[in-house]
């Protein structure tokens, strides 16, 4: 397709830069895991919560920037004109880079202790997980989300004319802005600076990114598949409504241990248990829209992408996210390298993974370069969802050694047996981190120079027999049919039963966490957690990886089907777009 | 927009608000008062308030290595009982030089200090261990070996500061979280046996280093020094070079010129290292915070001062 209005190429910097922003935020990626296991790597230049501190800020950074990017992008789109105030979205985009290189030089400032205390409030640092900035930056930052938040509304038609997407991307924004506000203060007493603290980190993830996540992800499929706006708005709707029904108590599930009263663990473990609700209905939505026709796909790297966000929001955000939300599982996995296998996989899977299929939908529009090699976007795709689905695996695997030795044994970090218990996977984890870093930097070269390659005849065999049926039908080499195996078309029923696989696996992890409760494990015991976490992971993981293989085959296998064979056809959706220029 | 829209939606706003409401009461039944939850106001050490500890605390993003109430890196130990573990005289012993374990005698060195042992309300060493034992572990199983954590040079008031801190964060209510082991890890195959601390550990304990007896019989007195320096834990602040670690490094230092804070120059000789070693902040070279360094006076008798300056001596002019 090609875009409608000139303004959405306002958000291909916002794209560009998230690549650059993603790019450094791995590179300190890598320094934290070769850390994990040399602890003394570049102490005193590089100390480990600088370069974690680097890590975090960048990663919402480059997913914000993704963000903005992908509902610029589309904001024309939905309001049927060009955004309004251009100067604004460059405006957007300069404070954005001065936001990451002030942060990027603030942050440091950790080493030595500076956090710029003026009238009680830190003004360079502050040192809170996830919301390391200052204050200076924070303000910034607020100002850049009301000046978001204007910029999107003011483009929106008249709120009478919303339809669901309208609806969720225009409160996602203003929440953006809004929730970050709660960050802004130094909170003396801990109980209270944790419980603010995650009004922004919980309220994002769970209020407004998954929100803002679910608007795009419909939108996008309506743009890729022709699906039905109305169906697609219905879907938002209860994905929206779910999110905030589970999600806005289910925040007490971080509320369990960090001072404030038990009946927490009540509220907490009763809703969050249901957050996975609207993961399931878009994990359902991403199936009926890609299958409600058979035409292929005309952008493959791009729906492997929201695929991936889809699906890896199912299991990391979903699965993983479910299995230590109970008060009787969270009290084991809480402080332990449990949480970041949940966190790399639900926060990269979901949002990274959208604004990276959002860049190649967006970008490939932008440059009108229908036949672009898709290739290296593939390739680059199985490198970074293996990348990490092998972190994750190494991070929860470590952190059930850990529990172990931690928090049943009564092991300190001080004696050295933390860090020699956990240290086999944090090689694991460089391991996987080496793939997801080459899947990374082929991502952002593919986007970078997309078009500058055309895709080859000869390099693309499923292409190419496309080609050369629809150019000469008569012909009819070879004989068009309905692939079999594993590349043949995905059923519901089929789809169904791969989700259900990946439940049975969570549940094990689950029940595996819940297993340290046991006397016989409590006394010492590690067997049971051992081969619950030991079959549960590897278990949930491959189903994963599978699941996306085949689906993604099947999809694949579509330009086989007799009557794609006679040449895909672009066509207009509801919203007027030209579509699928397969083979044009 | 149809009518039937428009119901639904606000049929969603109404159920939104409804847990709105339910979030806020449970909130604010969450911070009153009545729950007797301790708040930072009421914590403080050594005329720090554990405010001031939190803001050096947020200064240094502990956060981005440690945990505290189980929320951080998952890098480093969880800070949130320490002090109910630790105790004060292993922070202040620790602090200052985080980059290596303080032994048995510069815990000891801390219980010196009036104040220190007011608030420990301990004054021996083996009390202390009975009334915090997790200093008793960090001493015996680490005791002057090298941490992983790096040197931060806290100033003085900044180490109480954060004790402060810490003292608060123990005495918080975390809804039994974390949950007490049942065993004894230290017997499990799967602990480290610390390997040079076993030895200098029962030194620690019995008060007097039984190294220092070990030392004496070896005859040379720099050889001897250094082992002293090595078992009092010297050595994590001072380097045998010119090195600044938390202190001044001792290469070089012996007959050379030191600057004072106040100006002033005086020579390294026996008189002033001694003096150094008893009262360090009778004079404090110029650059260095005062008050982080114990008075040794009460811990070393004069021949183990004369060997360990026999020690400095060695490492002589460069």
């Amino acid at each position: 397709m090609r875009i409608e209005y000139e303004t959405q190429r306002l958000s291909k910097r916002f794209f560009m830069l998230m690549l650059v922003l993603f790019l450094v935020q791995v590179i300190f990626g890598l320094i934290l895991a070769l850390q994990r296991v040399d602890p003394r790597l570049l102490q005193g230049v590089e100390n480990f919560n600088v370069a974690r501190a680097e890590h975090l800020n960048l990663g919402i950074l480059w997913i914000v920037s993704g963000f903005i990017g992908a509902i610029l992008f589309i904001a024309p789109l939905l309001s049927k004109r060009d955004v309004v105030s251009p100067w604004l979205a460059k405006l957007l985009f300069y404070a954005l880079i001065v936001i990451a290189i002030w942060n990027f030089f603030t942050l440091r400032l950790a080493q030595i202790g500076m956090a710029g205390w003026w009238e009680g409030q830190p003004w360079l640092q502050q040192g809170l997980e996830y919301l390391e900035p200052g204050r200076a930056a924070g303000i910034l930052t607020l100002i850049g989300f009301a000046i978001f938040a204007y910029l999107v509304l003011r483009t929106f038609p008249p709120m009478r004319e919303w339809n669901e997407i309208h609806w969720g991307l225009g409160i996602g924004v203003t929440a953006l802005a809004v929730m970050w506000i709660f960050g802004l203060f130094f909170v003396a007493r801990l109980d209270l600076q944790e419980y603010f603290r995650w009004f922004v980190v919980h309220y994002w993830v769970e209020g407004v990114w998954e929100v803002i996540h679910i608007s795009i992800v419909g939108f996008l499929l309506v743009l890729l598949f022709n699906a039905n706006v109305r169906m697609v708005g219905y879907a938002v709707f209860w994905g929206v409504t779910l999110v905030w029904l589970s999600g806005l108590i289910g925040n007490a599930h971080h509320y369990f241990w960090i001072g404030t009263p038990a009946f927490w663990q009540f509220w907490g473990s009763l809703f969050s248990a249901l957050e996975p609700l609207p993961l399931v209905f878009c994990f359902w939505h991403i199936y009926l829209d890609a299958h409600h026709d058979r035409r292929p796909l005309a952008n493959a790297p791009a729906f492997y992408f929201i695929l991936g966000s889809v699906v890896l929001e199912q299991v990391g955000a979903g699965i993983l996210g479910f299995s230590m939300t109970f008060a009787l599982t969270n009290v084991w996995s809480h402080g332990t390298l449990i949480t970041p296998s949940h966190a790399h996989l639900a926060l990269f899977g979901t949002f990274g993974m959208l604004g990276l299929g959002a860049a190649y939908f967006a970008v490939a529009s932008m440059r009108d370069i229908p036949n672009f090699d898709q290739r290296l976007g593939k390739v680059a795709f199985w490198l970074v969802f293996i990348g990490m689905l092998g972190m994750t695996f190494s991070f929860a695997l470590g952190g059930t050694v850990q529990i172990f030795d931690y928090r049943i044994l009564g092991l300190d970090w001080f004696g050295g047996d933390i860090l020699r218990a956990v240290t086999p996977f944090g090689v694991l984890l460089l391991l996987f981190a080496f793939v997801f870093t080459i899947g990374a930097a082929i991502v952002a070269f593919d986007l970078f120079t997309l078009g500058a390659r055309v895709r080859s005849p000869a390099g693309d065999a499923h292409h190419q027999h496309v080609t050369a049926k629809s150019g000469e039908p008569a012909l009819g080499a070879v004989p068009a049919r309905v692939p079999t195996g594993w590349a043949r078309p995905l059923t519901g029923y089929e789809a169904a039963v791969w989700l259900l696989g990946m439940w049975i696996f969570g549940g094990i992890i689950t029940l595996g966490l819940l297993s340290f409760n046991l006397e016989s494990v409590r006394l010492g015991d590690p067997h049971i957690p051992y081969i619950m976490a030991g079959t549960g992971y590897p278990g949930l993981l491959l189903v994963t990886l599978l699941f996306v293989w085949r689906f993604l085959a099947s999809l694949e296998a579509r330009v086989r089907y007799p009557d794609n064979a006679v040449g895909a056809h672009a066509h207009h959706s509801d919203v007027g777009l030209a579509a699928g220029a397969v083979g044009t | 927009m149809s009518d039937s829209e428009s119901r639904r939606r606000s049929t969603a706003l109404a159920i939104l608000g409804l847990m709105m409401i339910i979030f806020i009461v449970l909130s604010a039944f969450s911070f009153l008062g009545s729950r007797g939850q301790v708040v930072p106001y009421q914590v403080s050490f050594e005329g720090h308030g554990a405010v001031d500890g939190k803001r050096v605390f947020q200064a240094y993003n502990c956060m981005g290595c440690h945990t505290m109430v189980g929320n951080g890196a998952y890098f480093a130990p969880d800070l949130t009982g320490i002090y109910r573990r630790a105790g004060p005289a292993w922070l202040s012993a620790f602090l200052p030089s985080p980059g290596s374990w303080p032994t048995a005698v510069a815990v000891s060195a801390q219980l010196q200090d009036s104040a220190i042992a007011a608030v420990a309300k301990v004054t021996t060493l083996d009390a202390y261990y009975q009334k915090y034992p997790g200093a008793r572990d960090r001493v015996e199983r680490r005791g002057g070996e090298r941490s992983d954590m790096p040197n931060l040079t806290f100033t003085k008031d900044q180490v109480d500061a954060l004790i402060a801190y810490l003292k608060y964060t123990s005495e918080m209510n975390t809804e039994g979280w974390p949950p007490k082991p049942l065993v004894n890890g230290l017997t499990n195959s799967r602990a480290t046996p610390g390997p040079a601390a076993a030895a200098s550990a029962a030194v620690g304990a019995a008060g007097a280093p039984s190294s220092a007896a070990a030392a004496a019989a070896s005859a040379d007195p720099a050889a001897q020094g250094e082992q002293l320096a090595t078992s009092f834990g010297c050595v994590a602040c001072h380097s045998p070079t010119s090195q600044r670690i938390v202190g001044p490094g001792w290469g070089g230092l012996y007959d050379s010129k030191v600057k004072l804070s106040d100006g002033s120059t005086v020579e390294a000789n026996d008189a002033y290292l001694d003096e150094s070693i008893r009262d360090p902040n009778a004079k404090i070279v110029a650059g260095f915070p005062a008050n982080v360094m114990p008075n040794y006076g009460k811990l070393l008798t004069e021949a183990q001062r004369t060997t360990i300056i026999a020690y400095i001596r060695s490492l002589g002019a460069k």
